[in-house]
Parts: C-alpha cells; sequence; structure tokens
C-alpha cells in the first residue's frame, strides 16, 4: 500500500453481502474502474494524441485514423463511416451494418493494412481479421444529437447542453470485440504489455479515440457546412459528451466464464472500500471531498433520467436519500467519531437502499486515491483452471459444503428454479435468454447454470465414498468434470461466482450487465429490458488536449458545464 | 477472406469446446478437448486435422468414450477405438494423481490428441510410446517446461497416427527407445510466432465448424423478438 494503513478484515464486506444479483445490478463505477484507471495511466505517462488520416466527404463518410502514442508503442483506431438507412439501425448483434466501424491497430496502420481492413471492418462479424487488429467495434449515431451538434456549430452557436445532456452521446456503440474474436489478436498477444495488463484497457483505449474521432467526425462536418462561421465545441460541453453503449446478453456468458477474474476485480474493490472503512481518522481534506461530492452528486441524479418504471423509482428513492444523507453530514458529530467512513458506510447500510449503498462504496473510495490506486494493477487473472484429479473426494465434499451453500440451498426442483436457459443462437451466435417450455435449445444449453450444476454434483457426492480421489469419481462421472474442475478453482476465491440462482423465474440478466459495466466505468445506466441497457462511457473524462490537467482524474459522477449556447 | 484461414487461438478455444460437446461430450471433457487443440495450436499444427478424425469416428459410432480401467490400463469397450476425446483426460488425470506410475492405453483413435493433452497442461519428465494399426511408430519425450521432441519412423504424419496403444512413462533420459527422425519444439518460441500470425487451418475447418453449429439453437421469429431482449430497429 502506498499510503500507510491498516486493513481491519472485519472490513471488508462478505461474499455471499456483494455477490448477490440485486446488490451487483446496484453497481456504480469506482475510481478502481477501468475508463478511470486508463486516464490516470494515460495522463501519468504522457500519452501522445495524433490524428494521422481524416479522407471524409461533407457528410462525414469516409476512412480516418487516430493514434494514441504511449511511451513503448503506437495503437491506431482506424475508423470507416458510411450512410445507411434507418430502418437498419439496431443495437442487436443481429445487425448488419452501422454508421461507423472501428479497429483498434496494433502500430501505425499501412496502406495495404487500410485497405484489408476497409474490405472486412465495414462487415463486422462477416469480416476476418488478423493479430494486429486489437479490437473491433460499430458504432450508430444518435441521430437527435448528431445533427444537432453539426447544425449548431456551422451556424456559429454551442450545441443545446440539455439535449447534450439527455443523450450524452454523438455514437452508441453496439459492440466492442477483442481476445481474438473474428481473428483479432489474441490477449496473450498483449496481456505482458503494462498498458494492456489490466482488463479491457485496450477495447477501453478504443473505445476512448472513438470518442474522440466522434467528436471530431461532427466538427470538421459543421466546418464544412459553415465555413468561416462554423465553430467547434466548447471545452467543457466537449468533456461532458461520452461514447454511448448498448450492451446485451453478450456480456452475461463472460462474467459466468471467468469466476478468477470476477474475483479479482471484486476483491481489489472490497479491499479498496476495507481500507477506507479501517481508517480511524481521516486523511486530511478527504471528507470535506467527499461531501462536496455528495452535493455534486445530486446534480449529476438529476441528469440522470430513463424510461424504464423499476429503473426510474430507484433514481428517484436515490435522490432523497442522497439528500438525507447531506443532512446527516452537516451533523459535524457524525463525522468527527473515530472511523467516521465506517460510520458512513454503516449509516446507508443501515437506512438506505442498495442503490444508494453502492453509491457510498464509489464516493467513499473516491478522495483516497493514494491509499487505493494500486489495487486498479491487480485487476486482471492469468489463471487457466486446473483439475485435481489427485484432490481426495472428501475435500471437494467439504469445499461444496463450505463454499456452495447457497447453491445447494435451491430448491431445484421447482419449475420456477429451471424456469430460464441460455443459448447461442444461430443468428450470428447471438447469446439468447430462453424459457423452458417456450423457446426451442434446451439440449444446447450454454454450461452457465452454476448452482444447480453444483447442487446436481452435491447431490451425487452424498452417494459416493470418501475414500476415492477427483479423477477416480470423474472417471465415473465425467458430466461433472467442468463444475467440479470450477469448484476446485474457486474455493480460494470467495467473491467468484454469483451466489444467487441464473435460472430463477424473476433471474434479471441486466443485474449481471450493470456489474460489469460498472468495472468498465459506464454510468447513466438505461435499462431498456431486462435483458440489454445503454450506458454512457467517458462522460466528463478529459479530452486528450486536457490529460496533463491537475484535475484530469476527476471526472466520476459528472455533473453538465455551466456553460450554455 | 484471406486466401489461407487463419484463426485465433480463443478461436480454437469457444469452437472446439462446442465442438466436443456437438458429438456428446461433456462439457467438461470437451473444455479439455479444447485445450489440447490450442495446444496444438501453439505448438505449429493444424488442429483441425487430427481432432476431425476424432470427432468423425465418436459421431459415427467408430469411437466410444466408454472407459475402462484395471491396473495401470485403460481401455475401450468392445471392437470400436477408445475416443481420444476421453483418452486424453484420463490420461493426464493418472499421470497428475499416480506420482511417476506406468500407464497403457489401448486403441486410441487419434493418439497426438493424447498427447496434446499432456502438454496442455505442463506435464515434465515423461515419455509416450506407441505403435499405430499401420505400424508407424512414434516416441513423445515431454523433456522439461515447454521443450517437448518427436521421434518417429516417418512413415506416417503424427496427426494422422490412428488406432494405437499408447505407454506412457517416466522419461528415461539413457537412450531412445525409438530410432529416428527427431523433430524439436519449444512450446513458448512456436506460441509466440502463432500470435503474430494466427493458426493456419485448412480443409477440415468447414466441419469442425460443422460440429460447433450443433451447439447453435435455431432462430425463430419469436426468439429473434424476444430472446435477446433489445429492439430490432433502434434509433435515438
Amino acid at each position: 500500500m502506498p499510503f500507510s494503513a491498516t486493513l481491519d478484515e472485519a472490513m471488508m464486506r462478505r461474499p455471499e453481502q456483494v455477490m448477490r444479483l440485486d446488490r451487483m445490478g446496484s453497481s456504480f463505477p469506482t475510481r478502481l474502474s477501468f475508463m478511470r484507471a486508463l486516464i490516470r495511466r494515460m495522463s501519468k505517462e504522457q500519452w501522445k494524441f495524433e490524428k494521422l488520416r481524416q479522407d471524409i466527404d461533407a457528410n462525414g463518410f469516409g476512412v480516418s485514423v487516430y493514434a494514441a502514442h504511449t511511451p513503448e508503442r503506437t495503437y491506431s483506431l482506424v475508423a470507416f463511416t458510411q450512410d445507411i438507412p434507418a430502418d437498419m439501425r439496431t443495437d442487436r448483434v443481429i445487425a448488419e451494418v452501422w454508421d461507423a466501424t472501428f479497429n483498434l491497430f496494433d502500430g501505425v496502420p499501412t496502406q495495404d493494412d487500410i485497405d484489408y481492413l476497409a474490405k472486412n471492418t465495414p462487415k463486422q462479424e462477416g469480416g476476418r481479421f488478423r493479430p494486429s487488429e486489437l479490437s473491433l467495434a460499430r458504432a450508430n449515431k444518435s441521430l437527435r444529437l448528431f445533427e444537432h451538434i453539426v447544425s449548431s456549430l456551422a451556424e456559429g452557436k454551442q450545441p443545446d447542453v440539455d439535449l447534450v445532456a439527455s443523450v450524452g452521446y454523438i455514437m452508441r456503440t453496439t459492440a466492442v470485440y477483442g481476445s481474438g474474436k473474428f481473428g483479432c489478436a489474441d490477449r496473450a498477444k498483449i496481456a505482458e504489455r503494462e498498458e494492456c495488463k489490466v482488463s479491457f484497457h485496450m477495447e477501453l483505449l478504443a473505445v476512448y479515440l472513438i470518442r474522440w474521432f466522434t467528436i471530431d467526425l461532427v466538427e470538421t462536418i459543421a466546418k464544412q457546412r459553415g465555413g468561416d462561421k462554423a465553430v467547434t465545441i466548447d471545452p467543457h460541453i466537449r468533456q461532458f459528451i461520452g461514447v454511448g453503449n448498448s450492451t446485451g446478453l453478450g456480456m452475461a456468458p463472460f462474467l459466468l466464464k471467468h469466476p478468477v477474474l470476477i474475483h479479482n476485480w471484486v476483491t481489489a474493490k472490497e479491499t479498496a472500500l476495507a481500507r477506507v472503512r479501517s481508517l480511524e481518522t481521516p486523511i486530511q481534506g478527504s471528507l470535506e471531498a467527499f461531501i462536496e461530492s455528495v452535493n455534486q452528486v445530486a446534480q449529476h441524479l438529476k441528469d440522470w433520467r430513463v424510461a424504464d418504471e423499476v429503473q426510474s423509482a430507484r433514481i428517484e428513492q436515490l435522490e432523497v436519500e442522497v439528500e438525507r444523507l447531506s443532512h446527516w453530514c452537516d451533523d459535524e458529530t457524525n463525522l468527527t467519531k473515530p472511523y467516521p467512513w465506517n460510520g458512513i458506510y454503516q449509516f446507508a447500510e443501515d437506512n438506505f437502499s442498495l442503490e444508494c449503498q453502492e453509491m457510498m462504496v464509489s464516493l467513499i473510495i473516491e478522495p483516497h486515491g493514494a491509499l487505493v490506486d494500486d489495487l486498479a494493477d491487480t485487476m486482471f487473472a492469468t489463471t487457466v483452471p486446473q483439475f485435481e484429479a489427485s484432490m481426495p473426494l472428501a475435500r471437494l465434499k467439504a469445499i461444496v459444503k463450505d463454499y456452495y451453500a447457497w447453491a445447494t440451498s435451491i430448491d431445484f426442483s421447482l419449475s420456477e428454479s429451471q424456469h430460464h436457459f441460455w443459448y447461442y443462437s444461430e443468428d450470428k451466435l447471438e447469446p439468447r435468454f430462453g424459457s423452458k417450455g417456450i423457446d426451442d435449445g434446451v439440449d444446447q444449453e450454454m454450461p452457465l447454470a452454476i448452482g444447480r450444476d453444483a447442487d446436481d454434483l452435491n447431490e451425487q457426492l452424498k452417494t459416493a465414498s470418501d475414500d476415492v480421489t477427483v479423477g477416480e469419481f470423474a472417471l465415473q462421472y465425467p458430466q461433472f468434470r467442468h463444475i467440479i474442475r470450477r469448484i476446485q478453482n474457486t474455493a480460494r476465491r470467495p467473491y467468484a461466482e454469483v451466489q444467487d440462482n441464473l435460472l430463477g423465474e424473476t433471474m434479471r440478466p441486466l443485474d449481471l450487465l450493470r456489474f460489469k459495466l460498472a468495472f468498465f466505468g459506464a454510468s447513466k445506466f438505461d435499462p431498456k429490458s431486462d435483458l440489454w441497457t445503454r450506458i454512457s462511457m467517458y462522460q466528463g473524462a478529459p479530452m486528450p488536449d486536457q490529460l496533463s490537467d491537475a484535475n484530469h482524474d476527476d471526472w466520476a459522477f459528472p455533473i453538465r458545464p455551466k456553460t450554455t449556447a | 477472406m484471406p486466401e489461407q484461414l487463419a484463426i485465433s487461438l480463443n478461436e480454437i478455444l469457444f469452437i472446439f469446446t462446442r465442438a466436443g460437446f456437438g458429438v456428446n461430450a461433456p462439457i467438461g471433457i470437451s473444455e479439455d478437448f479444447a485445450r489440447s487443440n490450442m495446444w496444438l495450436a501453439e505448438n505449429g499444427f493444424d488442429p483441425s486435422l487430427c481432432s476431425i478424425a476424432a470427432l468423425d469416428s465418436l459421431d459415427e459410432g467408430r469411437s466410444s468414450l466408454a472407459i475402462e480401467y484395471s491396473n495401470g490400463h485403460f481401455s475401450g469397450s468392445g471392437k470400436q477405438y477408445l475416443s481420444a476425446i476421453q483418452a486424453s483426460v484420463s490420461a493426464l488425470d493418472w499421470i497428475k494423481g499416480n506420482q511417476g506410475l506406468a500407464l497403457t492405453i489401448a486403441n486410441v483413435d487419434s493418439p497426438l490428441l493424447v498427447l496434446a493433452a499432456l502438454g496442455a497442461n505442463q506435464v515434465e519428465g515423461w515419455q509416450v510410446c506407441w505403435c499405430d494399426e499401420t505400424d508407424a511408430s512414434f516416441q513423445v519425450n515431454f523433456v522439461g517446461k515447454g521443450q517437448w521432441q518427436i521421434i518417429s519412423d516417418g512413415s506416417t504424419a503424427i496427426e494422422l497416427s490412428k488406432g494405437a496403444t499408447m505407454t506412457m512413462s517416466l522419461l528415461d533420459n539413457s537412450e531412445l527407445t525409438l530410432k529416428g527422425e527427431i523433430q524439436k519444439f519449444d512450446t513458448e518460441i512456436e506460441k509466440n510466432k502463432i500470435l503474430k500470425t494466427g493458426v493456419a487451418v485448412h480443409e477440415h475447418w468447414d466441419a469442425i465448424y460443422a460440429y460447433f453449429s450443433r451447439c447453435l439453437v435455431k432462430s425463430t421469429a419469436e426468439s429473434r423478438a424476444s430472446g435477446a431482449g433489445a429492439g430490432l430497429v433502434d434509433t435515438d
């Protein structure tokens, strides 16, 4: 720990408290989130950003290349833009065309590279990519905001901040692929590079460059349309423009297939919270910063408006609770006791909704960069799960009993406990969430029913002798090999499992999506159903020319700029 | 499309796991099958060449996942080959759990897959010998970390070797059991090359993909509309 602190283990929240769907579905980004950590790295290492190419017509259609120069190497965003029919603009994986398509290229692409990508990138999943491509992505315009900004700038005016705040982005990505998808580079190619070690940093570098590209695109089109009359976007408004994203079920299988990685992410966050709660006296200035952030977050919530009734109600309650917390903080006696951060957390946990509790986790951690930022470097995994054949079966039984009670206590004989199943559709391998008895595909179910499989294993273990090894058991019951391997590898990693039934009738995949997106650093969750959500990324983050500013890391819960059109 | 299809290691993991499941191998065994194929690819082999034989053989009933064990000896049942998809995990579990005791596995359909399971799990200090149904002979030595070698009589490509009774034992460094052509591999070096080029796959890839496709669910108007939640046209 770079800043001296004692971690009281009792301050660590228990896995059975943290890894529940309802709490996971109330997550917020923290300063450890990947976008935040990446921005800090860019600033610390003084990355340079350069527009290498922009060959576009008056409507903005063509090819552009934007580069990020790190101390060691260069990464380039190659962007293709095209005109598409309005009725083909969909956020789904099954889409066939997009306003813009992208690759993050490892290095600076040659003309041959660009020619190759021009034939493949616009096809997305229908193209083939190479190890030189680190990421593949696409985005669609916000029709409302794109044209508004272009026409405003062309007329010499700033865009309407209310409209900017209500949308939040000029383009919305609908997929950002990496890690070997469609022939792109495997993670192993870049995993040892310092700037790539932490999860998803290359994908989020691509998104950061996409954000810059979208802003540059509207300004360029406006300049062509308006000539000398045209202006560029006010820097404060520009910083408030993020990149949208539409996230569906594809994220859920990832979360469930990488339990060690998830454990490492959650451990980092929970350790950060525990370190702060363990402080007997506050670090100078931190309480003042916290109180200021509570007031700021109230403003942030005013701009978080969604159509979804459930989320709307949760935001309304959150606003009331934040106000209550603000009043509670006004009473100095509440903050001058020993362990003030633990006091704040406990007050939130005892009195407020999960949504508010998790927001407080973010706000409590926020003013403690010196105490917790080192944890961001631990948020990756290199482990390949092993099957330990020599483990005594008695040991496996004990692990199941100790760590999977959450699963074995679910009554899977009830139809509502096995209402759903996960599958891949033949339509571009789109992940889908089916209902038994309604949808086809139960026989092709994805192996994501962790709780049910652990429970089935437990039943079989009851009939087996303690005096055999796991290898001997698996020889007789090979259908349990996958769940045994998982259990063996998660036993010492208590935050690895979602401790809920993922097949239950009331299960909302949305909770998994929000949990993962919060780790990315996403904000303004805007659920469109229980199966997908829109979000904003990098809203409030510094633009490339602001990375050296002293406040480059101060963009948690961004609020709209005071500048008006 | 590039003239030569090259795929990533992650695609191998994804596709082969489900290809194994597509011929009714349990998912946990299919996961190992996919890891074995990744290791083959990391060492410069086209994984589809030996795996298509194993998948076809299992799918057509010439091989079986059923396995019997007795006194350091694994075998299939009846006249069928023992599927390497099953034999590979059984051999691996044996080696990991029995501290150097020798093992034989009879009548394995695709012996290279068994080796690959050992390689993928960093087995060191073991040797594997076999003579297949065409009398082609092989010895494979797992020398050290990522270091391994194939000695063969050169009559058959190792990917095509079939119907083997394999003997596995601790590596005897005193002499080579088999005299013949020696190919030496360093997995780390080969893997670094592959990470820059991708894994070249050839004519059997489509058949592998066909097995994988068995795990995909046919799309209907209903599932298309409801299964993923999002609308079919989205504008804002």
